[in-house]
């Protein structure tokens, strides 16, 4: 009787350190503004399967560890049923253990036991031997919680062959470290084990979803840590630091000051300081918030569900708001506002090149798409050569199209940047010109303008079919495999790749127009950055080594002679860096690189001996 | 400091003007319009030396109810309040009507320093500072490139021909054309818009406009184009060639 007053005194405690520290977080949650994302329940119960059931995510990007780590899980998930019922026994409330059921159950169990003692040790000797750079300086926490979970697993199987006092000690042992367990979780890392399930849910089904701001609620961004949202704070305490998305940063990997981990955990840190009146942007390291690419790695590769983008932009709107954004932005918003473009020219430029490129304007009645040519397209030299590239193609295979009279920037870099009321004067402009044309279907050739007219307009209730060129014209290009063969290598666009998910398309394209493709490091859905998104093309001055120069490296990795590209932005910093380095290797958008090889292939085909480059053949 | 910025709506420079029947003016109902350029440094100008000084800083602008739009812009900047002289006349009066006019909505409010553009993107005739400097009965200066304010009175850089430069000292009150360039323009905020919103717009009206100017023909440059061969040796050919560029052309110096 004795031990189970003892039992209930020890379960009272440390269940009460538990809840005590659960609510201090949660108070947090709960009295932070916002209200958590809600819709697409299907889609994300989908992706609860996946991500926490299967731990798709912690097993994709590091197999080894994620298996490791997945074995742990769920050994940990199979096990709640046998501590539970110990602790229901020991506290005389009913004993199961005794039945058949039970045994067989603690048959079944072995398996995961030898798989969580396996897991578990591989990744303390991880840890402790090898101690990667993304898990930071070595947590002795950490180890007396491996330790702990590997005594469990212990305790466990002596139960099988232990009778008498050194059953009783073994089973005091098992429950013990389950209560010590319980009362460590909620100040470590090992809270996700509570949280990251929910974070999971609860992130948004769409990458970097920047939500609007409301300006009839006086809505101008975060500017103090009480501002932070209620998913933000449960990100905080969510973060397992694992690194994850550290190790993928483009800024992270160039020496630069920003490291999306660490302003996870400022969050966490000034949170339970109280400190809720601190400016968001003293709580993080100087200039930071402006080193960030947009890229969406970070948040993507997360594995428990943390979304850094709306936490950097929303910071960077708090600091826009004020005015404090970089001199380099502000005179790009001013261009923005006096002239509808990045580059501050004037229409007539974008009229010449529409002219002489023969481009008609969109009438819905006889075009099938509107090709929007967006900042590059019309006033960035090479990528008008891009956009005659695409027309050809399109002109040759009955495809009609035409282009508005006069186009503003979608505001792409405005909200990315923080510049909120420019980026939803300009959306709103544009909304009203496409429904104004009838317009129904959108041709680009800019991922960013892919992101912003396909999704972020969403947010006014526009919503329109919009395709990005390389996917549309893989699906119209045939046979051009006559032409000379040839190595190249592609560089995906964060937001074509990674945003939108089109890995497939250009690779496909480029193989029908017969090029090899040499994927460097870094490609398909987790590309490194070319260091121009997120207003970063206007930087004056980069801190630590350039990112285009560092992604032109991997891309000359390859060894093939050309690095194809389809985004007009990419184009621009690749040709920056291959021109500081004086290289040989050339950088190529992948509708000019296209049209090329089927020219070439029909020049060949035209001679005798080569099949009839052309359609595609159904 | 009291300081007061003068600034010209503008047809857009998007914009692709053409000529109306009588050829006196642009067809200004199709057109858009922005802040004249050098009046937008003048009010960023104006800003800096608010902030630097303290005070207020108060936009007047002259011209049709669509003027509204860029003194708005101003608000949103940081300008604190603004007077707005409404007139239809004013949209295309003379440099001597305009200041005249501004003059007068200015006159009861006794400012220590007034700030305009150099000249207005549409007639360029650079006239309003330096009439409304007479008008009001204060010393100016043009072409302005930095502004000091110094116990009280001002020293300021002018811009010469031939990258030249001149300082000169003058007394407050006075009046300063400012040249573009002078400083970086500051973004107008999400903040600024909001307050911008709450700040007052003193509309007064315009006495009768008197432009003693007239446009009698309004017309686009005709495009010439020339070829001429130079003939000589290479070096004949050259030299001349160096010299046309120099003395005909004014391609180089
Ligand atoms: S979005 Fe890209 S650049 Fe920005 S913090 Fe994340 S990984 Fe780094
Ligand atoms: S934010 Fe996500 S990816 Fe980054 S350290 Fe935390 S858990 Fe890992």
């Amino acid at each position: 009787m004795i031990s189970v007053a003892v039992l209930a005194l020890l379960v009272a405690v440390f269940g009460g350190l538990f809840a005590i520290q659960v609510w201090a977080r949660l108070r947090l949650v709960r009295l932070a503004p916002g209200a958590f994302a809600a819709g697409h329940e299907a889609e994300r119960s989908a992706r609860f399967v996946r991500e926490v059931v299967f731990q798709s995510k912690v097993i994709a990007e590091k197999p080894v560890v994620g298996l490791a780590h997945a074995l742990v899980f769920w050994g940990f998930v199979a096990f709640a049923g046998y501590s539970g019922a110990q602790l229901l026994k020991g506290l005389h409330v009913v004993d199961l253990t005794g039945t058949r059921a039970f045994h067989l159950y603690m048959v079944a169990l072995v398996p995961f036991a030898l798989a969580v003692i396996a897991g578990i040790l591989f990744l303390l000797v991880r840890r402790v031997a090898v101690r990667p750079e993304a898990l930071g300086p070595l947590s002795w926490e950490s180890v007396a919680i491996a330790l702990f979970i590997a005594a469990l697993m212990v305790t466990f199987l002596l139960d099988f062959r232990l009778a008498g006092w050194p059953a009783a000690v073994n089973w005091w042992a098992h429950i013990l470290i389950i209560l010590v367990f319980l009362a460590i979780i909620p100040n470590s890392k090992h809270f996700h084990l509570v949280l990251a399930p929910a974070t999971v849910f609860l992130k948004s089904t769409v990458l970097g979803d920047v939500r609007n701001l409301d300006f009839e609620k006086e809505e101008v961004g975060i500017e103090t840590l009480a501002g932070l949202e209620k998913k933000q704070v449960l990100d905080a305490f969510t973060c397992v630091e694992c690194g994850r998305c550290q190790m993928n940063c483009p800024a992270y990997g160039t020496d630069k000051a920003l490291n999306p981990k660490r302003l996870i955990l400022q969050n966490e840190e000034a949170l339970l300081a109280g400190m809720m009146e601190a400016k968001l942007a003293g709580v993080y390291d100087p200039g930071v918030l402006w080193q960030c690419t947009t890229c969406g790695a970070c948040e993507n590769q997360c594995p428990v569900g943390v979304e850094h983008l709306p936490l950097i932009i929303g910071a960077r709107r708090g600091l826009a708001s004020n005015g404090e954004a970089p001199d380099a932005l502000g005179a790009m918003y001013n261009h923005l506002e006096r002239r509808g473009n990045i580059w501050g020219l004037t229409s007539d430029v974008r009229q010449k090149f529409v002219e002489s490129a023969g481009f008609e304007t969109f009438d819905a009645s006889r075009h099938d798409y509107l090709l929007w040519l967006g900042c590059a397209g019309s006033y960035e030299a090479d990528f008008q050569k891009s956009l005659r590239a695409l027309a050809e193609i399109l002109r040759a295979r009955g495809v009609t199209f035409g282009v508005l009279a006069k186009e503003r920037c979608t505001g792409d870099a405005a909200k990315r940047t923080g510049n909120e009321y420019l980026f939803q004067e300009l959306a709103t402009a544009n909304i009203a010109d496409f429904e104004a044309a009838g317009v129904k279907k959108i041709l680009t050739s800019c991922p960013h303008c892919l992101k912003t007219i396909g999704e972020d307009y969403r947010a006014f209730g526009f919503i329109v079919e919009i395709e990005h060129s390389a996917v549309l014209v893989s699906r119209l290009v045939g046979d051009g495999r006559a032409a000379p063969p040839d190595v190249v290598t592609l560089h995906d666009a964060c937001y074509l790749a990674r945003y939108a998910g089109r890995t497939e398309e250009p690779r496909d394209l480029l193989a029908r127009v017969g090029a090899v493709v040499k994927d460097p490091v870094r490609s398909h859905h987790n590309p490194f950055c070319c260091g121009a998104g997120g207003g970063l093309l206007f930087e004056e001055h980069e801190e630590g080594t350039r990112i285009s120069q560092r992604r032109f490296e991997q891309l000359q990795a390859t060894g093939a002679p050309t690095i194809v590209t389809a985004c007009p932005f990419c184009s621009i910093m690749l040709k920056g860096a291959q021109a500081s380095a004086n290289a040989a290797t050339e950088v190529v958008d992948l509708m000019t690189y296209v049209d090329g090889r089927l020219k070439a292939a029909s020049a060949r085909a035209a001679s005798p001996g080569w099949p009839a480059a052309g359609q595609r053949q159904p | 400091m009291k300081i007061a910025v003068c600034l010209k709506q503008v047809p857009s420079r998007d914009w692709q003007p053409r000529v109306n029947e009588a050829r006196t003016w642009v067809r200004d109902a199709e057109a858009t319009f922005e802040m004249n350029e050098p009046d937008a440094y003048a009010l960023e100008e104006g800003l800096r030396l608010k902030e630097r000084h303290g005070g207020e800083v108060v936009v007047c602008s002259a011209g049709p109810a669509r003027v509204s739009q860029v003194v708005r812009e101003a608000l949103a900047r940081g300008a604190d309040r603004a007077i707005h002289v409404e007139s239809d006349a004013l949209a295309a009066a003379d440099g001597a009507a305009v200041a005249g006019a501004l003059a007068d909505a200015m006159g009861g409010e006794a400012f220590d320093l007034v700030l305009t553009g150099l000249q207005s993107d549409d007639q360029g005739l650079a006239q309003v500072g330096v009439a409304l400097a007479e008008r009001l009965g204060m010393p100016h200066a043009t072409i302005i490139m930095e502004v000091k304010v110094e116990d009280g009175a001002l020293r300021v850089k002018r811009e010469l021909e031939g990258g030249w430069f001149q300082w000169v000292a003058m007394p407050l009150p006075a009046v300063l054309t400012i040249q573009s360039g002078i400083n970086q323009l500051r973004y107008a905020t999400l903040k600024g818009i909001m307050a911008a919103k709450k700040k007052e717009i003193r509309k007064v009206e315009a006495a009768a406009c008197a432009s003693r100017q007239r446009i009698v023909n309004l017309y686009a440059p005709q495009k010439t184009k020339q070829t001429t061969m130079i003939g000589g040796s290479a070096a004949e050919a050259a030299a001349e060639l160096v010299k046309r560029l120099r003395d005909e052309a004014r391609a180089i110096d």
